[in-house]
């Protein structure tokens, strides 16, 4: 906990931010619409007798009352994905259409390429990469289950995916996952100032790399589930750095409506970033009672 | 191994529709146009299933999803195949009553009379396909894989 007070001036309401910590992750799913619709499977649950409560902010979201949903015979359908509440942000955020070419640079275990998968109605092109062969056998069994038939696996680094043009290109990046402390508390003995200097370099690599590989017109998404300034704002920085004389690449107003934010930093410990940042959004966990997450929406003019 | 055979190991080969189709039909009775916006790619003893999409020239581990295999007389369909193409199946489906659907979910075999052929079948449960099961001699046996059955585990993803 005690890497956390580095945050301390910048997270609203920073004792209720730490007092939530404590507590366990409220039990979440996604309706998964490539294999059920919404009305059948609430129809389900209210035979089975499994309280829910629908996210106000995204519709194919849900809370249950249930210990472990993954026991549920639904589970073994594919009708719904157990997923973090706002890890289904960085998709909506995304936005992807049918028929689009979409490309998710890190995509194990699939949760957010098997929302793009639904979202694009198995209509177009995903292709998940995912670099650890040990982490695609998560990937697969995922899109399998969820019968995301548009998706196609891809092992590459992805700081240097071959040249193509997508319309969309998700970087769910490797981060500290700060923000998943509710779930796992050791995460954050592993965090440090210097793990999140290191990770950015790779971050601001695979950054760099999604931009060349969107078509002009497309959309960027950048997320992490941490907190460090480092690791979000500090990368996005750095890229727009890359285009600003160019004027080629923008930030746009990163806002899921329902779902309370806060606004990117546009300074940190001292260093100013480009004042487009406010686009950008951090979760805190203690704002909707989830995990945190940090998302920015890049647009390729 | 070279670098020219591992490459040849995990390269996809379209793989003719009508075949494909022409095997579900036999089998499972599934008429062959259920099967006319997917295409289909071998590697090895296996056929996946992708939406009708042309796909860029990229190096591949998994194309949409594992369809059925060659490896053994007669192939068999995987369990996420038929959760996808099974409801259209007009033969060699069994249809489960609650307290049988408990084994088969728990990936066991039962004894079951059932006017089906011998070899690989649907199985449902409440008009949803649960997976493959194999019947043989009078029993039935699941074949979902084991992270696919009830007691098995999953965890929160994020």
């Amino acid at each position: 906990m005690d890497h956390l007070q580095r945050y301390r001036e910048i997270v609203p309401d920073f004792d209720g931010f730490l007092s939530i910590l404590d507590r366990p992750l409220p039990a979440s799913v996604r309706i998964n619409t490539l294999k059920t619709s919404k009305s059948s499977l609430l129809d389900r649950l209210d035979r089975s007798g499994v309280a829910y409560t629908c996210l106000n902010w995204y519709p194919l979201g849900l809370r249950l009352s249930v210990q472990r949903p993954g026991k549920m015979t639904e589970h073994l359908l594919g009708h719904i994905h157990i997923q973090e509440e706002v890890s289904m942000v960085p998709p909506i955020v995304l936005d992807p259409r049918p028929g689009d070419r979409v490309l998710d640079l890190c995509a194990a275990p699939g949760s957010k390429t098997t929302q793009i998968s639904q979202e694009t109605e198995n209509r177009g092109l995903v292709i998940a990469n995912e670099p650890s062969l040990a982490r695609i056998t998560s990937l697969r069994s995922n899109c399998e289950r969820l019968g995301a038939i548009n998706v196609a696996i891809t092992r590459y680094d992805g700081r240097r995916f071959p040249h193509q043009q997508f319309d969309r290109v998700l970087v769910d990046a490797p981060c500290s996952s700060e923000g998943m402390a509710r779930k796992d508390p050791k995460v954050l003995e592993r965090c440090s100032l210097k793990r999140s200097l290191d990770l950015q370099v790779l971050q601001i690599e695979l950054l760099k790399r999604a931009v060349q590989l969107t078509r002009s017109g497309g959309v960027i998404v950048y997320s992490t589930c941490t907190y460090a300034p480092e690791e979000n704002e500090a990368v996005v920085d750095n890229v727009l750095g890359e285009y600003r004389d160019r004027g080629t690449v923008c930030l746009e107003a990163t806002s899921v409506p329902g779902l309370k934010g806060s606004p990117g930093l546009t300074e940190w410990n001292g260093k100013e970033f480009c004042d487009e940042l406010k686009h950008t959004a951090r979760y805190y966990p203690h704002q909707n009672d989830t995990g945190g997450f940090f998302v920015a929406k890049l647009v390729k003019k | 191994m070279s670098p020219s055979l591992s490459r040849n190991r995990t390269a996809f080969e379209p793989e003719d529709r009508s075949r494909v189709a022409g095997l579900w039909q036999e089998r499972f009775g599934i008429p062959a146009q259920v099967f006319d916006s997917f295409s289909f790619y071998r590697r090895a003893q296996n056929v996946w299933a992708f939406s009708d999409t042309a796909l860029p020239k990229l190096s591949y581990e998994a194309i949409g999803l594992r369809m059925m295999n060659f490896k053994e007389e007669p192939w068999k369909p995987t369990s996420c195949a038929l959760q996808v193409f099974g409801r259209h199946a007009t033969k060699n489906a069994v249809h489960l009553n609650r307290e049988q659907s408990g084994i088969f979910f728990a990936g066991k075999s039962q004894v079951l009379e059932a006017n089906i052929e011998p070899g690989y079948v649907v199985v449902f449960y409440n008009g949803d396909v649960l997976g493959c099961g194999l019947y043989s001699h009078g029993k039935l046996i699941s074949q979902l894989p084991k992270e696919r059955r009830i007691s098995g585990d999953a965890e929160m993803d994020i």
